[in-house]
């Protein structure tokens, strides 16, 4: 049964105003005020533009900012009360906020606005995030199309992006999801998307809302719900991502809702990862080269410093979590000089799965140990960037493919470890 | 008719008639005047005050009339001039009044005029129409019938130049250059004024005038034959009304009542197209938005509104986005669509969904303006798309259910148009024997509908203001005049509306329904919660007890 108890009866009561629609475009916001006002003029223009005849309402899920972002969200709206003279538009279209308790929580957004998709009946549901500065008007027409127009249930982004961007997703959410769940998309974690209104009852039914994946990684677990339920998916290009420039960025966060989110999975689908996975059919819209030259903002001489320091630093933590030959491989890593510092895929694949296994063993406290990931991830980035610095789009192609080979042929041992061999 | 108050027509309900098509008493398959006459006293039992009757002139009928031939007489298949005084007098004996069309813009080609001034390039009555040596002339003007003309301008053989025309080509334009011209069309509205009709309806006057360099609408020029037609009017037949066919954006049409020295009423044509796609959109903002775009007129004038007519449901008054919409939703089958605009009577497009129909009507009676009642939709007639032009939606009156629908008693072959025969809308289903059976039919409750809006008169004359709920599948409205406050709410969306009203500026009144006369909660210091069915209206009457 859906779960409404999470909107407020002012919500509700602005629910009722809207009455059922056919797209919902969700906003998950927090203090976003610097961004969010192009976001949703774009999203209203591409409603205007490609959806003009189609019942739509902007819904933003707010985790209580205080820079005026709702109220910019809700001029986005269309009424006989207020419209600009410039915007021609057949019907209403209503632009409302909400904020919510506990937050800010990305998947508290989104479970809010599920409900309200629920609520709404609306056949399909976009959420964009208010850092997509460069979204334009076609991505409403990529992102809802192939659900309205071709019954799809989840539409997944495909992105130009800079050439060092997404590093954790490359280095550790694509390989993970493919070689265990034989779900090969480019954006498993992704910050645009749509799905199916009956998807999105199916999300809304889980019993996860109350979990830390109800809270953050939402998004890459909804991926991976959808593809391993056999739900119909589709990637579609949507152009040019960059982060803004201000954007916050928490390497510690991030890890905690993608490997947090993957490590709580095996648990989920370990038949389906134990055996060898049936590829998940993801079929690609529109797809251009997902990869753009530009210059690295990253400074590796840190990644490097951080890497070794963590290492020495985190040495108890790391002794409770790995085997004794990853522990020491590692140890001796960090005792290379940085000019001939080079962590292989073979062995971050190793140190992954094993973290993997601590953390469903929870050998000690679970966010700790996706914390100590962190500055390994680091060392690993390091090589991801000398190894890249320099490739081609196919050079880099190649080198994700020979990463996933070696998550693919450290997999029995991550089956070993978890069936209780040491 | 006596004019007891000079803006009678703000009160009207005026139900348009087309002679031919209402009842047949001589048996040739034609309804004509006596007809007409014979079924006053359903029109006066319906509710309606005022009858708008299509031409009736001598006419060839290339376009149902609209091409007059004589404007001193009537069409001999219609009757003579004394049956024409009968029914006038008839009519006005139950307090109906009586609309003319006059066609001020062309003739026929068939008329004595033309055939004169074709006759020759020094026939006197030449300069009675507007002539060139070639076909360039106005570049800047538009055509109307995109589906039959491709100029404004055709060749005539005879005098070897081309003529003017806006409408058909055997529709020539008269020239309102020539104050001979002038004259004789207001000797031709004196004429029919003496006689005691009560109004005009003139129609296609935006065209009446040409200038180079202009689009030829709504120029300065027509304005003055307008007024000059007005005040000759008000000064030898006070108490008469003009009302104006101008399909065009509220702005322009403003320009037409003047200073309320030019016409009395205007067709609001804008407003009728956005009414349907406000249903079908289940969204007020079409109707409101053009409302609100529509602007204040001198306090002797008033708006007109129809849901449906004669013509196509015309879609020239709105964008091409709007007008692709109102195709797909409207008119699905290509055949219905003919030049920019929709040839449907008002039950098929609305699905024959009752509450859909209800709801129109509804809104027809309450937003401001003087309703008009096409015949035959009181009872939910159809229409007949195989028909060409717009015959479809000009089928007989549908009286009974026996021999021809009751509207003749010829044989079935010889009538001007064939009958609806169709087990939904045909005659046998559909007609006023039936209707007048049961206290629920869809003309027994267009009677009620008549009777509420004839007896508030705030409804006529009243101001509009809009509440704006946050539910936008709601359009409410307040209605003013002097004390007396009307809310009407309408739900525009097929499924149950709760909807938030408010209403504190009347704080402490109490809301009597006005049609069951029931009382619902006074009005407190919280919104006003009202939650209404499928399609459903209130009329509410705010009383302070």
């Amino acid at each position: 049964m859906p779960d409404e108890s999470i909107l407020s009866d002012g919500f509700v009561r602005e629910l009722m105003t809207v009455g059922d629609v056919d797209i919902v475009v969700g906003v998950p916001t927090y203090n976003d005020a610097r961004s969010v006002g192009q976001v949703v003029q774009a999203v209203r223009a591409g409603l205007l533009k490609h959806f003009p005849r189609e019942r739509s309402v902007i819904i933003n899920a707010d985790g209580g900012s205080r820079d005026g972002t709702q109220d910019l969200v809700r001029a986005a709206a269309i009424s006989d009360l207020s419209v600009a003279s410039d915007v021609h538009a057949l019907r209403t279209l209503h632009s409302i906020s909400t904020q919510y308790e506990g937050g800010p929580a990305n998947g508290i957004a989104i479970h809010t606005i599920l409900a309200a998709t629920d609520l709404l009946q609306a056949r399909t549901c976009a959420i964009v995030s208010p850092e997509s500065t460069t979204l334009e008007p076609e991505w409403m027409e990529r992102l809802l199309r192939p659900v309205l127009r071709d019954g799809n249930d989840l539409v997944l982004p495909i992105y130009r992006r800079p050439k060092f961007d997404g590093l954790l997703i490359r280095n550790l959410v694509f390989p993970m999801a493919n070689v265990l769940y034989g779900c090969s998309v480019r954006e498993p974690y992704p910050s645009d998307f749509a799905f199916s209104g009956e998807l999105g009852s199916q999300f809304l039914g889980q019993d996860i809302w109350n979990q830390e994946q109800g809270r953050r990684g939402t998004e890459l677990w909804m991926t991976l719900w959808a593809a391993l339920g056999k739900r119909k998916l589709v990637q579609s290009f949507l152009g040019a991502k960059t982060r803004r420039e201000d954007a916050p960025s928490d390497l510690v966060a991030a890890m905690r809702e993608t490997a947090g989110t993957l490590f709580t999975s095996l648990d989920a689908y370990t038949s389906v990862w134990h055996s060898t996975p049936e590829a998940i059919e993801t079929p690609c819209i529109g797809c251009e080269p997902a990869i753009s030259d530009g210059p690295s903002r990253l400074n590796r001489k840190r990644l490097y410093d951080m890497f070794t320091f963590g290492v020495k630093e985190l040495d108890p933590v790391f002794l409770s979590i790995l085997t004794t030959p990853t522990h020491d491989e590692l140890k001796r890593l960090a005792g290379v000089p940085e000019e001939k510092f080079s962590f292989s895929g073979e062995l971050w694949a190793r140190t992954v799965y094993e973290f993997a296994i601590a953390f469903h063993k929870a050998v000690i406290g679970r966010d700790h140990i996706v914390q100590a990931l962190v500055p390994l991830f680091r060392g690993r980035a390091h090589t991801f960037l000398t190894q890249n610095r320099d490739a081609s789009v196919e050079e880099m192609d190649r080198n994700l493919e020979s990463l996933c080979k070696a998550f693919e042929q450290e997999k029995p041992h991550l089956i070993d470890l978890w069936d209780g061999g040491k | 008719m006596a004019a007891q108050d000079g803006l009678w027509y703000k009160d009207a309900v005026i139900y348009q008639v087309h002679v031919r098509a209402f009842y047949d008493s001589s048996g040739d398959g034609n309804g004509d005047f006596r007809g007409l006459a014979q079924k006053l006293d359903y029109l006066q039992e319906l509710g309606v005050n005022t009858i708008w009757l299509m031409p009736f002139f001598p006419s060839p009928l290339r376009d149902d009339g609209y091409d007059i031939a004589d404007y001193r007489t009537v069409n001999p298949t219609y009757g003579t001039l004394d049956d024409f005084k009968a029914f006038l007098e008839a009519a006005h004996q139950r307090g109906i009044r009586v609309i003319i069309e006059m066609v001020l813009n062309h003739t026929s080609d068939q008329h004595p005029w033309f055939q004169e001034s074709r006759s020759s390039r020094s026939n006197p009555r030449r300069d009675w129409y507007v002539w060139s040596d070639t076909d360039t002339k106005y570049k800047g003007t538009r055509l109307i019938f995109l589906d039959t003309e491709l100029s404004n301008w055709a060749w005539d053989p005879v005098s070897k130049q081309y003529y003017w025309h806006r409408f058909f080509s055997h529709q020539p334009d008269l020239n309102y250059d020539n104050p001979q011209v002038r004259e004789e069309m207001w000797d031709i509205m004196k004429f029919w004024l003496q006689m005691g009709v009560d109004a005009f309806r003139l129609d296609a006057v935006p065209y009446l005038v040409e200038r180079e360099g202009t689009n030829c609408e709504n120029l300065p020029e027509t304005h003055e034959v307008i007024k000059d037609l007005r005040a000759r009017m008000d000064r030898e037949f006070p108490g008469r009304m003009l009302l104006a066919e101008a399909n065009q954006w509220p702005a322009d049409l403003r320009a037409y009542f003047g200073n309320g020295d030019e016409f009395n009423m205007a067709f609001h044509f804008p407003l009728m197209p956005r009414m349907f796609m406000g249903l079908k959109l289940e969204d007020r903002k079409p109707i409101t938005e053009i409302l609100k775009q529509t602007p204040e007129i001198p306090e002797n004038c008033q708006w007109c509104l129809f849901l449906r007519n004669h013509d196509e449901l015309t879609l020239e008054m709105v964008t091409d986005m709007e007008r692709d919409y109102m195709y797909d939703e409207y008119a699905k089958d290509k055949a219905m669509r003919l030049n920019l605009g929709i040839r449907r009577r008002l039950a098929p497009l609305l699905d024959n969904d009752r509450r859909r129909i209800e709801l129109m009507n509804g809104l027809l009676m309450s937003l401001p303006g003087t309703p008009i009642i096409y015949y035959g939709d009181e009872i939910g007639m159809g229409d007949n798309v195989n028909l060409g032009d717009r015959h479809g939606v000009r089928t007989p009156m549908q009286w009974e259910g026996g021999w021809n629908g009751g509207f003749s008693p010829a044989d079935p072959e010889t009538l001007y148009s064939p009958l609806m025969l169709n087990p939904v809308y045909g005659f046998q289903a559909i007609n006023v024997q039936s209707q007048k059976r049961f206290e629920h039919s869809l003309l027994s409750w267009m009677k009620r509908l008549i009777r509420v809006r004839k007896a508030t008169p705030v409804l006529g004359r009243g101001s509009i203001q809009f509440l704006y709920p946050a539910n936008h599948r709601v359009l409410a409205y307040f209605r003013k005049l002097g004390n007396e406050t009307i809310l009407a709410v309408n739900n525009l969306s097929s499924k149950a509306q709760a909807v938030e009203l408010d209403l504190k500026e009347y704080r402490g009144s109490i809301l009597v329904e006005m049609f069951g006369r029931n009382i619902f909660p006074r009005i407190g210091d919280l919104p006003y919660l009202l939650t209404l069915g499928p399609y459903q209206f209130f009329w509410f009457r705010l009383r302070r007890i």
